[in-house]
């Protein structure tokens, strides 16, 4: 599959009031359609590189770029939107609105997003229904799909948040350590679909993780220390 | 948005229903004042009109008002019925009524008059007193009374009761207790008015034992030889009301009366002395005013407090948003309308409430207080009231909605718990 997904180059960068940075990443580049994970121990700069890719925080003009917009040169308002259409993120736990049914915590995905709405009204069922199915693709029962989220059990939750980073077909899904607090079974499980749902949509995966064991699973497993020359990398 | 906003109220039903409640209670208030008072001014603005001068002995203006038309308080001075026949023949007076106060039935003032009373005094816009029931007196022991009076006494036109004069004066006829019989009672106007028992000045002579009646006549000395048709009914009068002939001579016929060489007189014009009064009365009015400001302020404080206080659990409410798109503004956009809603929410509600207070509570509130206060539709001051307290809750949620759109922008993806 042609093109680049995200690639970083000669990224620095460094917190207000740091005195060095943070990360110090000479390059990385992750193809489309490409399911890598990214392994590193807590405090080495993982979620500041979330965090930079998904383009809540700024960095440099030509460090960062996703699907080939350059993040550094975007505004806070443009980088809000190129994330609600191709970025979908998945957290650790708590993804959900609890007050929310769970078709409705997949719904929210469009609600900021034309380009999912686009694409979801290219297919012929309603945004309800595919929101719907794609529940019932990744395990839950359709009266799981009516309940309010704070009823369904953390391994249904997780679900239901992939089901809302895949809902709208964005390009890349970053997973911040989403199976960390499910146990071994549920985790296996949750991971073989996703990888199911993102091979289906030719979906970009940035795994995050700091448990090595699930590394056999991906295309690419790349340990953060060994690119990272900043700050983060010594820890 | 405002969808998410109201999902989001909804899940925390109980301090959102505590916080429209607080809202809902300070805007009863502030707007239940502002139509007291509006009303209040109103129905007090109303309680004379068509009245030119009102003619007292010397006294300050609030005092002569107070007695001769809201029948509070007493005068210590009282002018002659000579000088009474002297305004009353002054050329340009068109009409008068004269009073004579100073007594009560069972805490009702009781006013001696003729029946230009009925004939002469308007309140509101220049409405005249109409009779329920009954008609004008024509005997001396008549009376008519004023609406409250006839309902609170259970008196009808035909009963008969007893004024007594408690003084203990010297008195001419054998009885300190007089008889009189109702012959009228007079619609309800909504102004002391009603509050009032109307008898002829020659039946107060009889109370007090002033009017020499016919068998006993040569008795007493008549002063004035002009006078012989007309017998003098008692010896002093408290106020005379006068209208003139033509409006624009009151301020003339005002001086004339107070340099009257005589005896010592006071003429003051009623539409002044009512402002007079009404501005010394602001006084309590702009305290109301004030306690019920603070009220609103400690509703809107209420749910300042309820709005911070829930953003700390909501930081991961905050994150998912952001993940999935929502730009900080959002955010922001997100708790200004939380607090517009529980604010409008909260003003409906107050204002539900003052209606229903004011349509089941109005004759209630009549009775018991005075207060004449009526359900109509909002005053355009009100709705800038119910405006103000919008827009101040919108205001007050900068503060919430910026503190979250400072934490959404730190905090980002990362779930701070």
């Amino acid at each position: 599959m042609p093109g680049t997904c995200i690639e970083l180059k000669q990224l620095e960068f460094q917190w207000p009031g740091a005195t060095q940075p943070l990360l110090r990443i000479p390059e990385l580049q992750i193809s489309r359609g490409e399911r890598v994970l990214l392994r590193g121990a807590s405090g080495s700069g993982k979620s500041t590189l979330l965090s930079l890719i998904a383009g809540i925080h700024k960095a440099k003009a030509q460090q960062v770029f996703v699907l080939d917009h350059d993040l550094g040169d975007m505004s806070q308002r443009q980088r809000d939107k190129l994330r609600a259409n191709e970025i979908g993120y998945i957290f650790q736990q708590f993804n959900l609105l609890p007050y929310l049914s769970a078709y409705q915590n997949v719904l929210l995905a469009q609600q900021f997003s034309p380009a999912r709405r686009q694409r979801l009204n290219a297919q012929q069922s309603s945004h309800k229904q595919q929101a719907q199915n794609l529940l019932l693709q990744l395990g839950l029962t359709e009266s799981d799909t009516e309940r309010p989220a704070h009823q369904l059990s953390v391994g249904q939750q997780q679900r239901v948040a992939a089901a809302r980073a895949l809902f709208g077909s964005p390009a890349l899904i970053i997973a911040d350590e989403p199976t960390s607090a499910l146990d071994a079974d549920h985790r296996d499980n949750f991971i073989q679909i996703l990888f199911e749902a993102c091979r289906a949509n030719n979906t970009t995966l940035l795994f995050v993780t700091h448990d090595a064991s699930l590394a056999p699973h991906f295309d690419r497993a790349i340990e953060l220390a060994d690119i990272n020359t900043g700050s983060g990398g010594w820890s | 948005m405002i969808r998410l906003a109201f999902a989001s109220l909804a899940n925390r039903k109980s301090s959102a229903w505590l916080t429209i409640l607080a809202i809902a209670v300070s805007a009863l208030l502030l707007i239940g004042v502002e139509r007291v008072r509006t009303q209040t001014q109103d129905n007090f603005a109303n309680t004379i009109s068509g009245t030119d001068l009102i003619v007292g002995a010397r006294t300050g203006s609030t005092q002569l008002l107070l007695s001769s038309v809201f029948h509070i308080g007493a005068l210590n001075n009282s002018m002659t019925w000579q000088s009474y026949t002297h305004i009353k023949e002054l050329p340009g007076v068109a009409w008068n009524i004269p009073m004579a106060l100073g007594d009560s039935f069972s805490g009702y003032p009781v006013v001696g008059t003729n029946e230009d009373f009925f004939k002469h005094f308007k309140y509101a816009s220049e409405a005249a007193l109409e009779f329920a029931a009954g008609r004008v007196f024509n005997a001396d022991e008549h009376a008519v009374l004023g609406a409250e009076v006839a309902q609170r006494m259970q008196l009808n036109v035909g009963d008969e009761f007893t004024i007594a004069h408690g003084s203990g004066g010297i008195s001419f006829s054998d009885h300190d207790a007089h008889p009189f019989q109702v012959t009228g009672i007079l619609q309800r106007t909504g102004t002391p008015v009603d509050q009032a028992i109307y008898i002829p000045l020659a039946g107060l002579g009889l109370v007090h034992g002033e009017l020499i009646q016919d068998d006993n006549d040569d008795s007493h000395d008549h002063e004035h030889e002009h006078a012989d048709t007309e017998q003098q009914p008692v010896y002093t009068l408290s106020a005379v009301l006068l209208g003139l002939d033509n409006r624009a001579l009151a301020l003339r016929m005002q001086r004339q009366i107070n340099t009257y060489r005589e005896e010592p007189l006071s003429a003051i014009m009623p539409g002044l002395a009512l402002t007079d009064l009404w501005r010394t009365l602001s006084l309590f009015e702009k305290a109301l005013f004030t306690v019920s400001i603070l009220v609103v302020a400690t509703g809107l404080l209420g749910m300042l407090t309820a709005l911070l206080a829930s953003l700390r659990e909501r930081r991961r409410e905050m994150a998912v948003l952001r993940s999935i798109g929502a730009g900080p503004f959002t955010i922001f956009g997100l708790l200004v309308s939380e607090a517009f809603m529980l604010a409008l929410a909260g003003v409906s509600i107050g204002v539900l409430m003052l209606f229903a207070v004011l349509h089941f509570g109005a004759d209630w509130l009549l009775l018991h207080t005075g207060l004449l206060l009526r359900a109509t539709p909002l005053t355009i001051t009100e709705w800038s009231l119910v405006g103000a307290i919008l827009v101040a809750a919108i205001l007050l949620s900068f503060i919430p909605a910026w503190r979250a759109y400072r934490n959404a922008l730190a905090d980002g993806l990362t779930i701070r718990l």
